[in-house]
């Protein structure tokens, strides 16, 4: 083990997520089930060896209540296990598996996210989620709120309409490496921009498509983690922060959240390989990438991010899948990953990953 | 200084529209509900039956799929039971003590919940009670009681169970399936 390497370090050294589609014909438990276990399987464990498991998934998304207890049945229901649940993105759960872990006195941990965005209507469903009480009585979805915040990142002359097409155009094209991905293909700016809006200043293909799907993936810690892969991606530091939920009370063109939890994470600025970041409309990668400063030569978002597959409550998580994957893969040395949670960029988390 | 306010009250009224979807495996199971016969699914590992279907094993985290099914018997044990007296809350029909109950079918490792028990006295009810299924007549018989979301019963089939008269149950038979 590299001297660098201490028991307090935590590695990626599994994962697995099913392709993301507009509508699965399964349970949320059934599309589960293979996921978890090819992540285990990838990891080269037994499923009884794991010492915590942590998933996130959003109830309201199906309308069944306690959804996420039987989704526990993808991780086995015998034995017995160690388990909690965010009703938040999987990347969250990764957080608090990470914590978990560095308690010592267990090796290895399983996290999931999941969702079935297909049961219901996005749209009328999240304002009632984020914000029953000033938000929702007013009509207002996540597609208007980030149609409000596009409008103010173009004010500010850092980004324009056609800045925001080719985020678009380069997902659809780096997506047609992922097998995973929903939406995917070579297509026009010009084209892009011909299409009408949908909340001005946005059109529809700057908002991440409905999907849905899961991802899992697996930690150990210090030398377990050493001896169940090659190379492993190591967690450097990760961090979440979050801001006031009303979006007039926050600067909605940058994202000081993201900037605090990426520094708190470690990132100094210094190159990078890779960055995914989890943003569900384009306007939020351009938000995202300026306010990290992602350095020149930073390959952003290779996986497509989620405008090409929108698994909420997993899309976060996949973004650490997808920047694991190329530490792990050699593609990559160092690689960041970011996910949100709440309206407009409202929490974010960052989590800096290196082979070594 | 003292203002004279106004309470401002504003109803919102809120509703959230869900479109479910039945599993291929719930469907199969639907189906054969509509010809008055149960089927689940044989975990091809640990061999037990599990109904309606899942689709998988949460014991071995096996998917499950046509191949494994298998059709039960619509007699078997009752295992559990609850009689509930109804409190006249918003909504609530029932006027009557009624019974909740789970029933273990013959063939199956598994109980249907929510099962109602007809023609035994409240006070005669036990465990281990031999039941047979009171299927609804065919035109009367719906899926709007099967969600794939791990509630609901086969209530909109089946109107009750009612006891077959034979000897009770060996307790091995059902002890290590009671819910």
């Amino acid at each position: 083990m590299p001297a660098d390497i201490g028991p307090t370090d935590i590695a990626v050294v599994g994962f697995a997520q099913m392709p993301a589609v507009r509508r699965s014909i399964e349970t949320e438990v059934q599309m589960l089930v293979p996921v978890i276990t090819e992540a285990i399987t990838m990891a080269g464990i037994d499923r009884r060896e794991i010492g915590f498991t942590c998933s996130g998934s959003c109830d309201y998304l199906t309308g069944g209540p306690f959804a996420f207890v039987q989704n526990l049945e993808a991780a086995g229901a015998w034995p017995p296990i160690a388990e909690s649940h965010v009703e938040m993105d999987g990347a969250w759960a990764l957080y608090e598996a990470w914590v978990r872990l560095l308690h010592g006195d267990i090796d290895t941990a399983l996290v999931f996210g999941s969702g079935k965005s297909s049961a219901s209507e996005p749209l009328d469903l999240w304002p009632q989620q984020l914000d029953p009480y000033h938000l929702a009585p007013l009509g207002v979805d996540p597609a208007s709120l980030a149609g409000l915040q596009a409008q103010a990142v173009l004010d500010t002359g850092r980004a324009t309409e056609r800045d925001l097409a080719e985020v678009v155009a380069r997902s659809r094209r780096n997506a047609l490496a992922n097998p995973h991905a929903q939406l995917r293909g070579e297509v026009d700016v010009d084209a892009l921009l011909a299409e009408p809006y949908v909340r001005q200043p946005l059109r529809r293909h700057d908002l991440g498509p409905i999907s849905d799907g899961a991802a899992a993936l697996v930690l150990a810690r210090g030398e377990r983690a050493r001896q169940l892969c090659e190379r492993p991606a190591w967690i450097r530091g990760i961090d979440h922060r979050t801001e006031p939920h009303l979006p007039g009370l926050r600067d909605l063109t940058t994202s000081a959240s993201t900037a605090l939890a990426a520094r708190k994470a470690g990132y100094d600025g210094g190159p990078l390989d890779v960055a995914e970041l989890h943003a569900p409309f384009s306007v939020q990668e351009v938000v995202l990438a300026q306010s990290l400063g992602l350095p020149e030569g930073t390959d952003v978002n290779p996986s497509g991010g989620a405008l090409a597959a929108n698994i909420v409550m997993a899309a976060g998580l996949i973004r650490i899948i997808e920047a694991s994957a190329r530490i792990m893969d050699g593609s990559a040395s160092r690689a960041l990953a970011h996910a949100t949670n709440g309206q407009l960029l409202q929490h974010n988390l960052v989590c800096l990953l290196e082979g070594s | 200084m003292s203002v004279a306010k106004e309470d401002l009250v504003m109803t919102h009224l809120v509703s959230l529209t869900y479109r479910d979807t039945l599993p291929p495996t719930l469907n199969r199971f639907v189906d054969g509900l509509f010809d008055g016969r149960i089927v689940g699914h044989r975990c091809p590992s640990c061999r037990r039956v599990y109904v309606p279907p899942r689709g998988y094993c949460p014991l071995c985290v096996v998917t499950t799929g046509p191949d494994d099914e298998v059709e039960v018997s619509d007699r078997g044990i009752l295992t559990g039971f609850t009689v509930i007296t109804p409190v006249a809350y918003y909504g609530q029909q029932a006027t009557d003590p009624f019974v909740h109950a789970s029933a273990r079918l013959d063939g199956a490792d598994t109980t249907l919940v929510g099962v109602d028990i007809t023609g035994v006295p409240h006070d005669q009810l036990h465990m281990g009670l031999r039941v047979r299924a009171v299927w609804k007549p065919e035109e009367e018989r719906t899926a709007e009681g099967i969600t794939s979301r791990g509630w609901g019963g086969v209530t909109t089939f089946i109107d009750s169970f009612e006891a077959t008269g034979e000897p009770d149950a060996d307790p091995k038979d059902y002890q290590e399936h009671m819910f």
